[in-house]
């Protein structure tokens, strides 16, 4: 009867039986290497439990309950090998369904964040000019007389109540971009609001926009309008 | 273009407050629902009895943890707004690492910071899909005002109303 095997890690030992070839060592001075072996038919249980009994040299740390294991992983290794061709398919076709559903995330997520980026860092972005304007607005004295000191800016309103959108046009005149923006501004004396009117070329040499006008409305009465820059 | 009668900022934080617990509460609702449904022994009037339980334990705790986070954010990004003096996605991204950020404090400075990282990507990407949503709505109608002509505040000055866009 084939003699026992485990997977021992203190072999000093080498077993070879009747159904198994071994195809690894184990070392000589006792390290752990696993044995690897081949075999054909599954080990009855019962002659590992003798042959651990009868082993000469002992492997007492062997327990009979590692044999089974290492048994029941075997027996379910060789079961394993006929699994049909259709669950292979299936598996595959899974794992293809998976995949493709983690690509329309990344390339969704991914399509957010250039927009996102685009909107913020990139200089031709409604945002900046509107930032750009806004600075221009503060630094000028007369807005500053008749708004006061600290001026805010916002732009549309929202239905929660956001104000982020700037509303803005582009158009083409004589082969060159425009983009025509609109934002309100409101300073800290009460009821003065004013809405800002700003109009952008595009340069081709640098690529950038660069301002033709900008002017405000005051909202008082009678209207007042205020220049600040006139490029045109 | 709508008019508010009074600014938005302070009431917009309980607004977003409010609407947040709601969302917690309703959608926690629905998940212990059925959790609470599937978890109970067999028999129509314990599964109903078992769901109701879990609704009633769990839903209000989720709702209040979205309400911290919806107000806390609210408060934040009014608070930059106050600050900057204008209105921007800045605002929303740093709101949202902020408000990441504190909600992590208890777990150390390391927590705090991956938190924050995770807070301003979310809204980054919340701010993306707000304004690709805009940008698809505004191309909707494609016939605008006619702009060939510069308006009629610049020279010279005048009274007249140009309303050039909506």
């Amino acid at each position: 009867l084939p003699a026992s095997l485990g997977r021992s890690c203190l072999g000093r030992w080498l077993l070879a039986t009747r159904g198994w070839a071994l195809l690894g060592t184990g070392t000589g001075t006792g390290s752990c290497s696993c044995l690897r072996w081949r075999h054909q038919p599954p080990l009855p249980l019962r002659a590992a439990r003798q042959s651990i009994g009868t082993q000469a040299g002992g492997l007492r740390a062997e327990k009979p309950g590692d044999n089974s294991k290492d048994v029941s992983v075997q027996r379910a290794l060789n079961e394993e090998t006929l699994v049909s061709a259709a669950q292979k398919v299936k598996e595959a076709g899974r794992d293809f369904t998976y995949f493709i559903v983690v690509l329309v995330g990344i390339g969704v997520t991914g399509g957010l964040f250039y927009v996102i980026f685009k909107e913020l860092f990139s200089s031709s972005s409604p945002n900046k000019i509107y930032g750009d304007a806004l600075e221009k607005c503060r630094s000028h004295p007369e807005i500053i007389g008749v708004f006061g000191d600290s001026i805010k800016g916002y732009g549309e309103a929202t239905r929660r109540g956001r104000r982020q959108h700037v509303s803005h046009i582009e158009y083409v005149k004589d082969g060159l971009k425009h983009m025509r923006l609109k934002f309100y501004i409101e300073g800290t004396e009460s009821g003065k609001q004013g809405t800002v009117h700003v109009e952008v070329k595009e340069n081709l040499e640098t690529g950038r926009f660069e301002v033709r006008y900008i002017f405000v409305d005051v909202e008082t009465y009678p209207r007042r309008t205020i220049v600040i820059e006139d490029n045109r | 273009m709508e008019e508010y009668a009074r600014e938005p900022c302070p009431w917009r934080i309980v607004d977003d407050c409010g609407g947040a617990f709601t969302m917690g509460a309703i959608g926690g609702g629905i998940f212990q629902a059925i959790k609470g449904f599937r978890n109970s022994p067999v028999g129509v009037n314990h599964r109903l009895r078992g769901s109701l339980t879990a609704i009633k334990t769990r839903a209000p705790q989720l709702g209040g943890s979205f309400a911290v986070w919806g107000g806390l954010f609210s408060m934040i990004d009014c608070s930059m707004v106050r600050m900057r003096g204008k209105e921007d996605p800045w605002n929303s991204i740093t709101s949202g690492a902020l408000t990441g950020a504190i909600l992590a404090a208890r777990n150390g400075p390391v927590a705090m910071v991956g938190s924050a990282a995770m807070g301003g990507i979310l809204l980054a990407l919340i701010e993306g899909a707000g304004i690709l949503l805009t940008r698809f709505a505004s191309t909707q109608f494609p016939n605008g005002p006619q702009l060939s002509e510069d308006p009629s505040q610049l020279q010279p000055p005048s009274f007249t109303d140009y309303r050039q866009y909506q």
